[in-house]
């Protein structure tokens, strides 16, 4: 039995081509990334450069949510959420840092391509590159925490760039701000600023002039990601760059992020389970003939890590159901299906740690052994649920919409 | 304005030389590794980086004739009285800045502890190492040789399985032991030790400690051969490869205490090296306190610092207690294993079970609290810059190694509750 019928997820949400895309990244995961990834050496530059071509812009995760005219894969709508799940969590599988990569695009790209308020100028503009052979980035920018900055902020978070009109168009500006990922090679930045005292995202094309990187900094994990600080310098955007304005859509995509990144835990999780389950089902331990699984105390590590291997995707399954699903569940940055997606996403990351560590227990040197691969999981995760959103801020998102709070 | 220093230690149980070693340890740390450390995950395999340090700590200050008795040119510890407190000191203070450092630098001493500790000093062996370590400025390294690729931590779960599973044997022939098998992971291989202390068995198969032998190679050996180190998630200063013996022979006069004497004060390596990854925790904890109180108060959410937020501070306190408490169970437990008369012998059951108690109490509360820290930095937290990364990573190893946690709780549980078939 394998892992997608261990841990079960709503089959009826998906459609057919769902589970076909799903089928053919996880093709992808298995042949080129799992079977080489000690050869790699998380060396994304060269090695695996090949293998983030092939997905993005071959198999076409990069113009997924581009429409069919344009040459994209058509998921323009919210329904996309539980596609993107799915794709994700194989893709978050093979390798945590690239999903971590995919998920900061979709961010961006659904704020482009799904909905209603879809942006047809940025769409028609950008699809050429976008359906192209070349890999792009993008990346968040959002008010930042754990700054010595001061200013105008979003719940006590200060945004990290200005924005000022100039006619039609805007200029941005920021010093030293720090992306979510891939600051030294994103295609576009999605920055936060404030407009009319709302959160706005504006499209920020990382080719401009006068956007400067600054030097990549090392972190624990996710090293898909080159990230790195950067700063504009009175960008000058058309009115079209301006992405959106207001809470509610701001936190409709923190709601897609979130969730995106919670397939992305997702992914890890099963990859771990697939590693400790040849672990258990070959080690021998206590002499001869007592093999590692069979014994009581590891099988009770062993089926707490299952649980919340199967919870954790249960959960990422249902909050992109609601995503996908806003006539029945109100809006991605309405406040219950945001706050259900800041808890999940909280709930997953925590959960995949807590697992990963008792893996990693019971796996003893072999757990910290970069030949076992499974070491690296567990800093991207890590990583990861300190990137994605601040536990404090969290905190204080859920109890905002859980009890109501006026002043925070 | 509150320091490290703030943290407890029982005052009476520390020793005379506590403060003079603890400050050289400390300025020393302070000046070699802390500046350096944050590039020694890429110096895993060459220890270009990492190596200066070890040479200024060992050779060069002296520390690594520690344990050695005065007139074979040593610092005479081993039969100080102070041996655990004084080295959970130093060990705190190297932890502090870099814990792969600071157990290549313990694990020296720990098959050395098995002829130089008292009641049961080898006065023949200790004469015939000391000049390897005592007689140098270049740094000199041990290692204990026990992981075999088969069986993990079995070597370590000796009520169970009383050496049986140990595949390395130790054959007499003549007046020299004939030595084969394989090792895998101890700290201080990966061509790094000059001497090894081989867990080997006479008998294979056997479960009488008689037939369990701890018997010293020097790592010129012919037969000895060592491979290149693994790489891991962290404590690039700590070298972990594959030994091979393959028909050494060393004199029969190297085996370190006798039948039955080698098994009951292996147990005592066990507890030293227990103290040892308490000690370790401290010291990240300690060090980690201090970032966080740097972070804390100078970057800032909902317009004030963060230490100024009470769902933040409630989080800074949970890590303050936690350093607390750790920090003082390792001085109680180093203070045990150095009044053996008060508290029963190292390498006695109920010293073992509570020093594994102690350890993997310390690694647990390191971790979870190590990842709190994390969160509460964000992003930072998983930055190279601010270190914390870097702690939780090595803490973790800390924690796995010694039989990781489920081998902890089966000695504690065999201990506390008279277990009899764990």
């Amino acid at each position: 039995m394998d892992y997608q019928e261990l841990f079960p997820v709503p089959v009826e949400w998906l459609e057919e081509a769902d589970v076909s895309m799903a089928s053919t990244v996880a093709g992808w995961a298995d042949a080129e990334v799992m079977a080489g990834r000690l050869e790699h050496h998380e060396d994304y530059d060269t090695l695996l450069f090949p293998a983030m071509r092939k997905l993005f812009c071959d198999i076409g995760l990069q113009s997924a949510l581009y429409p069919d005219e344009l040459g994209g894969g058509g998921l323009d709508n919210p329904t996309a959420a539980l596609t993107l799940a799915a794709v994700l969590e194989q893709v978050g599988r093979a390798d945590t840092g690239i999903a971590f990569l995919l998920a900061n695009w979709y961010a961006l790209t659904s704020v482009i391509a799904i909905g209603p308020d879809r942006n047809k100028t940025l769409l028609k503009g950008s699809a050429e590159a976008v359906c192209g052979p070349n890999v792009m980035l993008a990346s968040l920018v959002l008010p930042a925490y754990g700054t010595d900055a001061e200013g105008e902020g979003f719940y006590g978070l200060p945004y990290q760039a200005t924005a000022k009109k100039d006619g039609d168009s805007w200029v941005l500006s920021a010093t030293e701000a720090r992306p979510q990922c891939a600051g030294s090679n994103a295609t576009f930045f999605a920055v936060a600023a404030s407009v009319d005292g709302m959160p706005a995202l504006f499209l920020v094309p990382a080719q401009a002039a006068s956007v400067k990187a600054g030097e990549p900094f090392k972190k624990a994990g996710l090293a898909a990601s080159v990230n790195a600080e950067v700063s504009l310098e009175n960008v000058k955007l058309p009115a079209a760059h301006l992405l959106l304005a207001g809470e509610e859509r701001f936190r409709g995509v923190l709601a897609w992020y979130y969730e995106m990144c919670s397939a992305v835990c997702s992914g890890a999780l099963l990859a771990s389970y697939e590693i400790l389950k040849e672990w258990g089902d070959t080690r021998v331990i206590k002499g001869k003939g007592q093999v590692f699984k069979e014994n009581p105390l590891v099988a009770s590590l062993m089926g707490e890590i299952g649980a919340k291997t199967g919870l954790a995707r249960l959960l990422t399954y249902n909050v992109a159901r609601m995503i996908s699903q806003p006539g029945t569940y109100g809006p991605a940055g309405g406040g219950p299906v945001f706050a259900t997606a800041t808890a999940v996403f909280r709930h997953v990351a925590r959960t995949a740690m807590e697992a990963m560590d008792s893996t990693m227990e019971l796996m003893g040197s072999a757990g910290y052994a970069t030949e076992w691969n499974l070491e690296r999981y567990w800093r991207d995760v890590k990583t990861l649920e300190t990137y994605v959103v601040p536990e404090t801020v969290a905190q204080t998102d859920m109890a905002r919409h859980y009890f109501g709070l006026k002043k925070l | 304005m509150r320091t490290i220093d703030d943290f407890t230690r029982p005052i009476e149980y520390i020793a005379p030389v506590d403060k003079y070693l603890g400050d050289i340890v400390r300025k020393w740390a302070e000046r070699e590794v802390m500046p350096y450390r944050r590039e020694y995950d890429e110096d895993w395999e060459s220890h270009r980086l990492i190596e200066p340090a070890f040479r200024s700590l060992m050779g060069e200050l002296g520390f690594q004739r520690m344990l050695f008795p005065e007139d074979l040119g040593g610092w005479g510890f081993g039969h100080s009285g102070s041996t655990a407190t004084i080295a959970c000191r130093a060990f705190e203070e190297i932890a502090r800045a870099d814990s792969g450092i600071a157990v290549a630098f313990g694990v020296l001493f720990w098959p050395l502890v098995m002829i130089c500790s008292e009641p049961h000093v080898n006065r023949r062996l200790c004469e015939e190492f000391a000049p390897m370590f005592c007689d140098t400025s270049d740094p000199k390294f041990a290692a204990n040789a026990m992981t075999e690729p088969q069986g993990g931590a079995d070597i370590e779960n000796m009520e169970i399985v009383g050496g049986s599973t140990i595949q390395t044997t130790a054959v007499l022939d003549g007046d020299e032991w004939v030595i084969n098998g394989h090792k895998l992971w101890p700290t201080n291989s990966g061509g790094v030790a000059d001497l090894f202390g081989v867990v080997a068995t006479t008998d294979p198969g056997s479960r009488d400690l008689d037939d369990f032998a701890f018997i010293f190679v020097p790592a010129d050996t012919p037969g000895c051969t060592q491979g290149g180190p693994y790489q891991k998630a962290g404590m690039a200063a700590d070298k972990n490869g594959d030994i091979w013996f393959d028909n050494c022979r060393v004199p029969a006069w190297y085996r370190a205490c006798g039948p039955g004497l080698d098994a009951m004060y292996f147990k005592e390596v066990i507890s030293m090296g227990n103290m040892g990854s308490t000690a370790f925790a401290c010291g990240v904890m300690l060090n980690v306190y201090e970032i966080l109180k740097d972070f804390c108060s100078t970057r800032t959410y909902r317009g004030k610092p963060l230490k100024e937020n009470d769902d933040v501070a409630g989080v800074l306190a949970d890590f303050a207690r936690d350093t607390d408490i750790i920090r003082v169970i390792a001085y109680q437990y180093a203070r045990m294993l150095d009044r053996p008369d008060l508290y029963g012998e190292r390498w006695s059951d109920e010293i073992v079970s509570k020093g594994r108690a102690y350890k993997y109490f310390a690694c647990d509360r390191a971790v979870e609290d190590l990842k709190k820290a994390m969160n509460i930095m964000g992003a930072h937290g998983s930055d190279r810059l601010w270190d914390v990364e870097k702690h939780w990573r090595d803490v973790k190893i800390v924690q796995l190694w010694m039989g990781g946690k489920q081998l902890c709780q089966m000695e504690v549980a065999r201990w506390f509750y008279d277990c009899e078939t764990l």
